[in-house]
C-alpha cells in the first residue's frame, strides 16, 4: 500500500527547479507566469522549489554555452532520481538563433538527456504546463521501469491551448 | 493511561498536521486568489521525497535529522502526558539545535548562513517562550498542563498580552512572514531554502514529518489558554492559526536584525505589562 | 608520582561519602602554637603580595596588600589581644562532601590530563630547566587549599586558605613567564587582593559584633534575624570577586594565557568555586533580607552579560572563560533566591558545570596544542583532523545546553524557582537562550570536515585519553543519576519538604517535574532509532554541496573568476555590532559595578 501511496504523490507533486542557460528571458518570464494566480500551478502540487537538491524537474530554458554546460551537468546531477528534464523554448530545443555562434553548444540535449520539449518563442504559459503534465506520465514510467531508455515527447505548441484546455 | 495518552498523541500528531498544512496552503492561495492544491498535498510531498533517491551530503547529516524528528516526537508525547511545559520546551529545543547542527555539517554557504539564522531565531523566540510558559505558571501555580485544565476560567483571560508574545514566537517558530528567515516555505530567494538547503529526499521527508510534529505542538501549547470549552479552544486555534496566514500573506521578509531587535522590545514590553497587570491583581 | 597521589585524592574522597556531618576540632588545629603559625603564615603571605605589588610598581595591589597587612595586625594584636576566640576546627557537612569529591575528583582527572600535556607544553617553550615540578607541587598546593577551604570552619582559617588559592592561581597564571602571562597574572593578583581585603573587613565586622569565628555558629545565631548584612554583603561581594562575576570578570578571562590544565582547574574544580562556595555557605544566614535579593539580581546579570558578551566572541577559550562567569552567575543566582528548590539548583549546577567545563577545556588544551589556534573559525572540521577529541567536545558541547543532561536540569530547576521575580525571569530567559547560540554554532562546525573520505589517524596520549573519556563519562552518569545523588548527597535542609524529590525517576516539586530517567530512556532510544535510520542510508552517494554554480573538485569549492577554484569561506555570525566586547563591556561593567553598590547600600 505504502508504494502506491508513493507512486500516487510522485506525479502528484512535481517540484521544479528553473535553470536559465542564457535565454533572453522571454522563456523565463512565461515560466515564472505559470505560478501566478492566472494559471497557478500549485493545483497540480507543482512548487517553484529553486533547489536542485529537492526537484523533481529541470526546466531548462536559454541555449547552452560552454561554460554554463558544466552548471547544467551539474544542476542535473544534484537532483536525486527519479527526475525529469523538460526544454524550454526554441533556443532550448536546438540553440535558436545563436546556434551558430562561436560558444554555443546547442540544445539543453547536447548536454544532458531532455524527456519533454517544449518549443515556441517564447514558449506560451499553457504549453509549459502542459509540458510538465506530459513530464509527469514520464516520471510515472521512469518509476515502474528506472532504467528504461528516455522516451522524449514534444509538445505540440501550435494549439497548446486546445491540447491544455481538452485535458 | 497518561502513556497511552502519550502514545496516541504521538501516533494522531502527523496526521492533524497534515490537515493543518494542507488548509495552511489552501488558505494561502485562496488569500492570493489561487485555488491551491488538495488538502492531502503535504501528504503527497512527504510521500513522494520518501521515496526518492537517497543523497547525503554529510555522513553525520541523517543522525542529527533522526534526532531532530525523535526530539519532536518525544515533546509531542510529553505534551499529551501533560508533563512539564518547561521540559516540553526543552526538548523540542533538542531538535532545533540539531537540525541546526546537520546545517553547519556541510560546507554550502547557504545551508551555513541558514543555520546561523536559525540560531538568531532560536535566540529571538526562546526568552519570549520562557516567559510565557513562566506566566502560565504564575496564574496556575505549577508549570504542569493539568494544572492548566484544572483552572475554572480560560488563561487568555489572565494573559491577553502575553498571548500576543506568544503569537511573535509562533510565527517564528512556523516559518512564516516576516521572519522566515532561515528558510522560508518558498525557496526562490536569497538563501535558496536556507537550513533546509543540504537536506535532500528521504531526510527531508523526516524534516518535513517532525515539522508537522512541532506545528501541533505549538498549536497544543496554544490551545492552553483556552481549556474551558472545546468550542472555545477550537475557535482560539481557528482564528490564531488565520491570523497567521494573514499576516505571512501581507508581510515582507525581514532581517534578522530587525527581528531581534523588534520582537525582543516588543516581547518584552508586552509580557511585562501582562505581569505588573498580573500583580496589580493580586496574582502572585 | 603526580599520578598515584590523584588517584590516592580520588579515593580519599570517596571515602568521605557517608561520615558526614563531621565536626571535629582535632588537637592539633586548637593549639596555640598552631594559632601562631597560621598568624604568621598570614603575614608572610600578605607580606609577599606586598612584595609582588612593590616589584611590579602596581599601586593597587601594594595599598591593598599593605591595608590588608595592617588590619589584620589590628584584628589580632588589638582586637583579639584580651579575649581568645576558641578554635572553630573541622566542619564537613554535605555541601563541604559534595565541594570535596568535585575538587578530588575533577582535579585528580585533571592533573592526570596535565602530565603528558605539560611535557608537550615544554617541548614548545623550551624553558631552560624544567618547571614542571614547581607546576605540579603548586596545583597540588591548589588542590590542598581548596579541600582546606571547604573544610574549615574558621573564619581566619577560611581567610587563610582563600588567600592561598590567590597565591596559587597568581603563580600559575604567571607560570609561563611571558609578558602577557605577567601582566594578567598581575590583574588576577590585583582583583583577588580585592576580595581579601574585602573578606578580612567583613570578617572583622562579624567578629566584632558576634565575638565568635566559628562559621557555624555565625550563621545559626544570624539566621532568620536579618542582622549582620553589612559583613554578610563584604563576603558576598569577596565570594563575587573569587567567582570573577561581573565586573570583575577581567582576570580570569586573562587566566587563558595559563597552560590548559590550570584554566581548567580555575574554571571548574577550584578558585571560582571558592567563591560560590562562600556564598552557598552563608546563604542561610541571609535568607529572606534584602541581601538575598540583590545576589539574585547581581547574578542573573552576570549570567545575562557573560552569555551575551560569549556570542561576540570567536576565540574558544574566551567563549569557554565568558561561560564560566556566566554559569556562576546562574549559581549565585539561585543562591540568592535562596528557596530550597534554587539551593539544589545551585548546587547541581556547580557538580555538572564542573565537569563539563573541565572537560572542555581539557579538549580545548589538545586542539590549541595540535593546530596552533584557539579561534573557532578555525576549528572548522575539526573532525577530520581530530576523530576523538572533536566528537567529545560536541558532546561536551551537548551537555552543557541540551536536556536530558544536568546542566540543563539545574537550568530547568533555576527558571522554575525564579519564574515569580519578573526582573530575574527575565534575564534568566534571555541569558539562557544566548547560551544555546553561543554553544550549538560552535557544536555544529566541529563534526563537519571539508573533504572527502576517512579522517586522519589521531594520536592522544593514554594518560589524555582517560582523563577525557572519565570526565566525559562522569557528566552522562551524573546526569542519569541525578534524582538520586540528589537526595542522598545534598544537604537535608534543602532536599527536605518543599525542595526537589525523586519521582519515579523524575527530580520534581509542587510546581513541576523533570522527568530524568524516562527522558534518557527517550534519549537512547532516540539515539539507537537515529543509527539504524542513518545507518540505512549510509551507503547513499554522497552530493556535492549545493554552491549556486560549478562545484569544484573538492568539496567546498567552487569555479570562480577566470577559471579559478576558489574556495568558499563561511563565518559564523558573530554579531559584533550588538555583542562585540567593546561595544558592551563598558556598558555591562558600570551596570554590574552599580548593582553590587545597590545591594551594599540597601544593606546600610
Amino acid at each position: 500500500m505504502f508504494k502506491k501511496i508513493m507512486e500516487r504523490s510522485r506525479i502528484k507533486s512535481p517540484w521544479l527547479v528553473h535553470y536559465d542557460c542564457g535565454s533572453c528571458n522571454g522563456c523565463d518570464i512565461e515560466t515564472l507566469a505559470c505560478l501566478t494566480p492566472l494559471y497557478d500551478v500549485e493545483r497540480f502540487g507543482v512548487l517553484n522549489i529553486g533547489n536542485p537538491k529537492h526537484a523533481d524537474v529541470l526546466i531548462v530554458t536559454g541555449s547552452v554555452n560552454t561554460r554554463n554546460r558544466h552548471v547544467l551537468e551539474q544542476i542535473h546531477r544534484q537532483m536525486p532520481s527519479p527526475k525529469i528534464v523538460i526544454a524550454v523554448g526554441s533556443c532550448g530545443l536546438s540553440g535558436g538563433i545563436f546556434k551558430e555562434a562561436y560558444n554555443v553548444v546547442g540544445g539543453v540535449d547536447r548536454v544532458i538527456p531532455v524527456d519533454v520539449y517544449v518549443p515556441g518563442c517564447p514558449a506560451r504559459p499553457e504549453a509549459i504546463i502542459d509540458g510538465v503534465v506530459e513530464g509527469l506520465s514520464v516520471l510515472a514510467d521512469k518509476q515502474r521501469r528506472p532504467d528504461a531508455a528516455n522516451g522524449a515527447v514534444a509538445v505540440d505548441h501550435t494549439n497548446s491551448e486546445i491540447l491544455y484546455e481538452s485535458r | 493511561m497518561i502513556y497511552a495518552y502519550a502514545l496516541a498523541g504521538v501516533i494522531l500528531a502527523p496526521f492533524a498536521g497534515v490537515f493543518i498544512a494542507g488548509l495552511d496552503r489552501i488558505l494561502t492561495a485562496r488569500f492570493q486568489a489561487r485555488t491551491g492544491p488538495p488538502i492531502l498535498q503535504p501528504l503527497y510531498d512527504i510521500a513522494k521525497l520518501w521515496a526518492k533517491e537517497p543523497m547525503i551530503a554529510h555522513r553525520f547529516q541523517p543522525l542529527c535529522v533522526y534526532v531532530y524528528l525523535a526530539a519532536a516526537m518525544v515533546s509531542v508525547g510529553l505534551f499529551f502526558a501533560q508533563s512539564d511545559l518547561l521540559l516540553i520546551f526543552f526538548v523540542q529545543a533538542v531538535g532545533a539545535v540539531f537540525l541546526v547542527m546537520g546545517a553547519f555539517l556541510v560546507p554550502s554557504p547557504f545551508s551555513q548562513a541558514g543555520a546561523n539564522r536559525e540560531l538568531i531565531q532560536i535566540l529571538t523566540y526562546e526568552p519570549l517562550i520562557i516567559i510565557v510558559l513562566a506566566g502560565i505558571y504564575l496564574s496556575t501555580g505549577s508549570f504542569e498542563i493539568s494544572a492548566v485544565y484544572a483552572m475554572d476560567k480560560p488563561l487568555l483571560m489572565n494573559l491577553p498580552l502575553l498571548f500576543i508574545v506568544f503569537g511573535y514566537a509562533l510565527t517564528i517558530k512556523l516559518r512564516k512572514s516576516p521572519f522566515d528567515i532561515s528558510a522560508s516555505h518558498h525557496a526562490h530567494q536569497e538563501l535558496v531554502r536556507g537550513v533546509l538547503t543540504e537536506y535532500s529526499g528521504r531526510q527531508l521527508a523526516l524534516i518535513e514529518i517532525a515539522h508537522l510534529y512541532e506545528t501541533v505542538l505549538i498549536l497544543g501549547l496554544c490551545s492552553l489558554f483556552w481549556t474551558t470549552g472545546v468550542l472555545g479552544t477550537v475557535v482560539l486555534l481557528a482564528a490564531t492559526y488565520l491570523a497567521e496566514i494573514v499576516v505571512d500573506n501581507i508581510c515582507a521578509r525581514m532581517s534578522f536584525k530587525w527581528m531581534l531587535k523588534s520582537v525582543w522590545t516588543t516581547g518584552l514590553a508586552l509580557s511585562a505589562v501582562n505581569f505588573a497587570w498580573l500583580y496589580a491583581r493580586g496574582k502572585f | 608520582m603526580a599520578a598515584a597521589a590523584s588517584a590516592l585524592l580520588t579515593t580519599g574522597s570517596i571515602l568521605l561519602i557517608g561520615q558526614v556531618p563531621i565536626r571535629s576540632v582535632p588537637a592539633f588545629l586548637s593549639g596555640d602554637l598552631f594559632a601562631t603559625a597560621v598568624q604568621a603564615a598570614d603575614f608572610a603571605l600578605l607580606g609577599l603580595f606586598l612584595f609582588f605589588g612593590i616589584r611590579f610598581k602596581d599601586l593597587l595591589i601594594t595599598g591593598l596588600s599593605a591595608a590588608q597587612i595592617a588590619g589584620l595586625f589590628f584584628f589580632e594584636f588589638v582586637i583579639l589581644a584580651d579575649s581568645h576566640a576558641p578554635a572553630a576546627g573541622l566542619y564537613c557537612d554535605s555541601l563541604s562532601l559534595v565541594m570535596v569529591l568535585l575538587i578530588c575528583i575533577a582535579g585528580s582527572l585533571i592533573v592526570l590530563y596535565a602530565l603528558p600535556y605539560m611535557q608537550e607544553h615544554e617541548r614548545h617553550l623550551k624553558p631552560g630547566k624544567s618547571r614542571n615540578p614547581v607546576f605540579f607541587s603548586l596545583l597540588f598546593v591548589f588542590i590542598a587549599a581548596m579541600n582546606a577551604l571547604v573544610l574549615v570552619n574558621d573564619l581566619m582559617l577560611f581567610y587563610f586558605c582563600f588567600e592561598i588559592t590567590t597565591l596559587c592561581s597568581f603563580l600559575l597564571i604567571g607560570h609561563d613567564r611571558t609578558r602577557t602571562a605577567r601582566e594578567n597574572a598581575g590583574t588576577a593578583l590585583r582583583i583577588n587582593s580585592m576580595g581579601g581585603a574585602v573578606l578580612l573587613l567583613g570578617i572583622v565586622l562579624i567578629y566584632t559584633r558576634l565575638h565568635t569565628l566559628d562559621i557555624q555558629e555565625v550563621i545559626a545565631r544570624v539566621q532568620g534575624t536579618g542582622a549582620l548584612l553589612i559583613p554578610l554583603g563584604l563576603l558576598c561581594v569577596a565570594g563575587f570577586t573569587k567567582a570573577a562575576q561581573m565586573p570583575f570578570q577581567k582576570w580570569l578571562l586573562g587566566a587563558m594565557v595559563a597552560p590548559t590544565p590550570v584554566s581548567a582547574l580555575l574554571h571548574s574544580a577550584t578558585m571560582v568555586k571558592a567563591g560560590v562556595y562562600l556564598v552557598i555557605r552563608f546563604a542561610p544566614a541571609f535568607a529572606g533580607t534584602f541581601l538575598s535579593t540583590g545576589v539574585a539580581v547581581c547574578g542573573a546579570f552576570t549570567f545575562l552579560s557573560a552569555a551575551a558578551l560569549a556570542v561576540g566572541q570567536s576565540n574558544g577559550k574566551k567563549v569557554l572563560a565568558y561561560s564560566t562567569v556566566s554559569n556562576l552567575g546562574l549559581i549565585l543566582a539561585c543562591v540568592g533566591i535562596n528557596t530550597r528548590s534554587a539551593l539544589s539548583a545551585a548546587i547541581l549546577l556547580m557538580i555538572f558545570h564542573a565537569v563539563s567545563k573541565a572537560l572542555l577545556f581539557l579538549c580545548m588544551g589538545s586542539v590549541e596544542q595540535h593546530i596552533k589556534s584557539r579561534d573557532i573559525e578555525d576549528m572548522r572540521g575539526l573532525f577530520g583532523e581530530m576523530p576523538k577529541v572533536a566528537p567529545i567536545i560536541t558532546m561536551g558541547i551537548l551537555t552543557m545546553i541540551l536536556p536530558p543532561f544536568g546542566m540543563l536540569l539545574g537550568k530547568w530547576m533555576a527558571i522554575e524557582s525564579a519564574a515569580g521575580n519578573l526582573f530575574l525571569l527575565f534575564m534568566l530567559a534571555m541569558g539562557s537562550a544566548l547560551t544555546v547560540v553561543y554553544w550549538a554554532r560552535w557544536a555544529g562546525i566541529l563534526m563537519g570536515s571539508d573533504f572527502r573520505g576517512k579522517p586522519r589517524p589521531e594520536r592522544l596520549h593514554v594518560l589524555s585519553t582517560i582523563s577525557l573519556f572519565s570526565l566525559l563519562g562522569l557528566a552522562i552518569l551524573l546526569s542519569v543519576s541525578a534524582p538520586f545523588f540528589h537526595t542522598g548527597l545534598l544537604p537535608g535542609s534543602i532536599t527536605g519538604a518543599g525542595g526537589f524529590a525523586p519521582v519515579n525517576g523524575s527530580l520534581a516539586n509542587s510546581a513541576g517535574s523533570f522527568a530524568v530517567i524516562p527522558l534518557f530512556l527517550a534519549a537512547a532510544a532516540s539515539f539507537l532509532f537515529a543509527l539504524a535510520g542513518s545507518g540505512r542510508s549510509s551507503g547513499a552517494e554522497t552530493a556535492a554541496p549545493y554552491m549556486s554554480g560549478i562545484a569544484g573538485p573538492e568539496n567546498g569549492t567552487y569555479i570562480g573568476p577566470m577559471n579559478r577554484i576558489t574556495r568558499s569561506v563561511n563565518r559564523n555570525y558573530y554579531l559584533s555590532a550588538f555583542f562585540g566586547e567593546q561595544r558592551l563591556s563598558g556598558a555591562v561593567n558600570a551596570c554590574a559595578g552599580i548593582l553590587i553598590l545597590l545591594m551594599m547600600g540597601a544593606c546600610i
